[in-house]
């Protein structure tokens, strides 16, 4: 099982949401983050905005499932055409074990 | 290490950490976040709740009616407590159970998930202890 944590911006989020959901990998976390990337933040005038809104979604996904979630963010999270500075960023850590409390059963 | 992320009912949140604490684990970083799990295909199971939901609302038309379901069956976003939680190896299995046993509920959906992930090194900032010292 992989966690797949993705950045994205927060109008995006919806409709990441919505393909994830459709292409079957229904069930996400989400969580309102402020951080800055490579960019360093936003230079605008004399002021420097560097903790800068995005959308952080958790997913946790079979080994067999992880390249055609990623897929589906990197195609909705991205800005139409070539992509922008700011759009975001996956990362993929693995998972050991996981546990549904209503049942006790392990697995997703 | 292990890093035990645990998603848990609001109305369990306190619950949670009195049984944490229970176990030998005081420390742990909470954040709200919002969230859906696995679509409920059943419609039977969340029939009983969702009764009570429209009972509460009293006169309620169509468009409640959506609302209250898609709620209940997982379409829609809802609020949850996650938990982060570092963790020495041999402690994990006792920190799952009491999660689940605290957790769980009479509703069948919606109780939570828990993950357990490796963690490679762990760094405490006041003293620079490294690895199992830190955690």
């Amino acid at each position: 099982m992989m966690m797949i944590r993705a950045i994205v911006r927060p109008d995006k989020k919806e409709q990441v949401l919505e393909e994830l959901s459709n292409a079957g990998y229904h069930a996400a976390t989400m969580i309102d983050v402020v951080g800055r990337g490579k960019g360093k933040g936003l230079q605008i005038g004399g002021i420097l905005y560097d903790e800068i809104p995005k959308s952080l979604i958790l997913m946790a996904v079979e080994d067999a499932d992880k390249d055609g979630a990623v897929d589906i963010v990197l195609r909705c999270a991205r800005t139409s055409g070539t992509g922008a500075v700011g759009d975001g960023k996956i990362f993929i850590s693995p998972i050991e074990e996981a546990y549904t409390v209503s049942s006790g059963a392990a697995g997703l | 290490m292990k890093e035990i992320i645990a998603i848990v009912r609001m109305n369990k949140v306190s619950a949670t950490k009195k049984a944490l604490v229970e176990v030998g684990v005081a420390g742990f970083t909470a954040v709200k976040v919002m969230g859906r799990g696995k679509l409920v295909k059943d419609p039977s199971v969340i029939e009983e709740r969702k009764q009570n939901l429209l009972n509460l609302a009293g006169q309620y038309d169509s468009h409640t009616e959506k609302r209250v379901t898609e709620f209940l069956d997982g379409t829609s976003l809802f609020p949850r407590r996650m938990f982060t939680i570092l963790a020495h190896d041999e402690d994990v299995k006792d920190i799952i159970e009491a999660i689940i046993r605290i957790n769980r509920t009479e509703y069948k959906v919606g109780d939570g998930k828990i993950f357990v992930s490796p963690v490679f090194d762990a760094i405490r900032v006041r003293t620079g202890e490294t690895g199992e010292a830190a955690v």
